[in-house]
């Protein structure tokens, strides 16, 4: 069994989106629980939360921009930019402990006092650009936590995993031009989805040219396709790069019972693209993972999705998966 | 939103006694397919295109010999004797749409654009309307794309801002579909929101029809 992290703090509950909002605090404690009951949790190292330093938040996004979103939320705007992204007054304060904790993930990961690690944060971060909050998203998480590899821990080769449903336009921009750091994506075609970023030609520019690719998905697919796209696409970049430390933007939208997309991926599908993915880590990267959380709404499947990756993640032999439930979440897909 | 506006101002244009071999390089070096030839005074005489100069090229088929013959009086050929005399042009003062409708009409790629003295003042291309659209669309935006199926009478419009406004959601765009199916249009709102699951269920809520997206189609949908 592996050393396996987690990352989890109830400050990260504070960041409250109101009333109709989908990323609400709900999905980590429907997480943790799943984690908790299934006695998951023992098995696991808890990781410090502190609140991430200035000079690191800046590595990827601007002073200004750090500055506007202190100040909207210190005023209590209510959202900073596009009403998607709603803001409390502890927004701020959240994200920053979010990153925070992340690079305390990254520095035990790094000092081997552990193999890998899941990060239940809130506010997720793939959607944030360098000056602009995006979906959801205030501080680019992944983002931050590969300039810190590579400035504190000078990590050379850095391979970013999104298989959030949809593109981290964020994370794409942030490293389209470097060639240390590899961005993959899986996720539903953009002429159909949100951002409308990461179309199969985007990949990547000028040093960093062939260090992003993209997989894209059209509505209605799953299983199968996924596994043709990580096969074909994932697997050939992975031998390819041969990463020195493997981030994972684990986002569980492309689920079936998730409305947030018209991708319909099933709880296996989703255990096997995580196998794929810690497989070739270990291969290639002595094991060194870390997941953390973006997307994925439907409460009632996130449970057993987070269980299973949790497990995935300990190097756990999958224990057998439920029949898929009717959920509500369906609905509205009807 | 007239063409002085999107047109490229900074146009490259060769005079009628240019060599054609000349013309040929600065197509090449540029990445330019458009030569407008202006005689003295920039006044427009033609447009040399690079099929133009494909025509007068010498085949790829010929032997080496007869190539070298071909290139040897192409030496003395210049612009004016193979380049469109007359070419259709547009004024700065026309629209983007005008610009639109001539190519479509005329099957070309590119306009000259000059003033009322038949200056050249610059050239409108399929890149500059691509590039003009994609702004439109919001395509740079991030957002998300919905097809809604409405009956094609008055008001509908109406009711789909005035649903979607209630959520606080922006618009980057909105696409008609106009011959959708009969009596039918499909309007597809470009929704500057990551709250798609949020903006479909109110739109059912409302009696809307949301459309498959497998099935979205801008033109006329194929009969099955």
């Amino acid at each position: 069994m592996k050393k396996t992290g987690i990352l989890y703090d109830e400050r990260f509950l504070l960041h409250k989106t109101g009333e109709g909002h989908p990323e609400i605090p709900e999905r980590l404690t429907v997480i943790m629980g799943a984690i908790e009951e299934s006695g998951l949790i023992s098995k696991m190292v808890s990781i410090p939360v502190t609140a991430a330093k200035m000079r690191w938040i800046e590595k990827v996004h601007s002073p200004k921009y750090i500055h506007r979103f202190e100040e909207a939320c210190m005023l209590d705007l209510g959202e900073l930019g596009d009403p998607d992204n709603h803001i409390c007054p502890m927004t701020y304060d959240t994200a920053l402990l979010a990153v925070g904790g992340i690079l305390n993930a990254i520095d035990m990961l790094m000092e081997g006092k552990i193999d890998n690690a899941f990060c239940a944060v809130r506010p997720p971060g793939h959607h944030a650009e360098m000056m602009d909050a995006y979906g959801f998203c205030f501080f680019n998480n992944v983002a931050i936590a590969a300039r810190y590899l590579q400035l504190q821990w000078n990590v050379a080769r850095i391979m970013i995993i999104d298989f959030d449903v949809h593109h981290g336009n964020g994370t794409q921009h942030i490293f389209e031009q470097d060639p240390e750091v590899f961005y993959y994506s899986i996720h539903e075609h953009p002429s159909f989805a949100y951002p409308g970023t990461g179309r199969e030609f985007e990949k990547g520019s000028g040093p960093g040219l062939g260090m992003t690719l993209n997989s894209t998905v059209l509505p209605g697919q799953g299983d199968e396709e996924y596994k043709t796209k990580i096969t074909q696409d994932l697997i050939p970049a992975f031998e390819q790069f041969k990463p020195d430390v493997v981030l994972v933007s684990a986002g569980f939208d492309a689920h079936a019972a998730d409305d947030m997309s018209d991708i319909l991926l099933s709880t296996e599908g989703f255990s096997w693209m995580m196998e794929q993915i810690c497989r070739m880590t270990d291969l290639y990267a002595a094991g060194r993972l870390i997941s953390v959380l973006e997307g994925g709404y439907c409460l009632d499947v996130l449970p057993e999705l987070l269980k299973n990756h949790v497990e995935i993640l300990l190097g756990l032999k999958k224990l057998h998966t439920e029949t898929e439930k009717e959920s509500p979440c369906l609905l509205i897909n009807r | 939103m007239f063409i002085d506006k999107s047109m490229t101002k900074d146009v490259i244009a060769v005079s009628p006694q240019m060599s054609i071999l000349e013309a040929r390089d600065i197509m090449v070096q540029k990445g330019i397919r458009h030569l407008p030839v202006v005689s003295e005074g920039d006044i427009l005489v033609g447009i040399l295109t690079d099929r133009d100069l494909r025509a007068a090229m010498p085949s790829v088929i010929l032997s080496e010999a007869e190539k070298a013959d071909g290139v040897k009086r192409l030496a003395g050929i210049t612009v004016q004797d193979i380049m469109t005399a007359d070419p259709v042009t547009v004024s700065p003062a026309q629209t983007l749409e005008d610009a639109l409708l001539l190519m479509e009409r005329h099957k070309v790629g590119a306009f000259p654009v000059v003033d009322l003295d038949g200056r050249l003042r610059g050239i409108i291309s399929v890149r500059d309307l691509m590039r003009a659209f994609v702004t439109v669309l919001g395509l740079r935006t991030p957002g998300v794309l919905i097809g809604i199926v409405v009956d094609d009478k008055l008001g509908q419009m109406k009711k789909i801002v005035d649903a979607i406004s209630e959520l606080g959601v922006s618009f980057g765009s909105v696409l008609v579909a106009r011959v959708w199916e009969e009596g039918k249009r499909a309007v597809f709102p470009y929704l500057l929101t990551n709250n798609v699951a949020r903006v479909k269920k109110h739109l059912l809520e409302k009696g809307f029809t949301l459309l498959d997206p497998m099935e979205w189609c801008l033109d006329q949908v194929p009969k099955k």
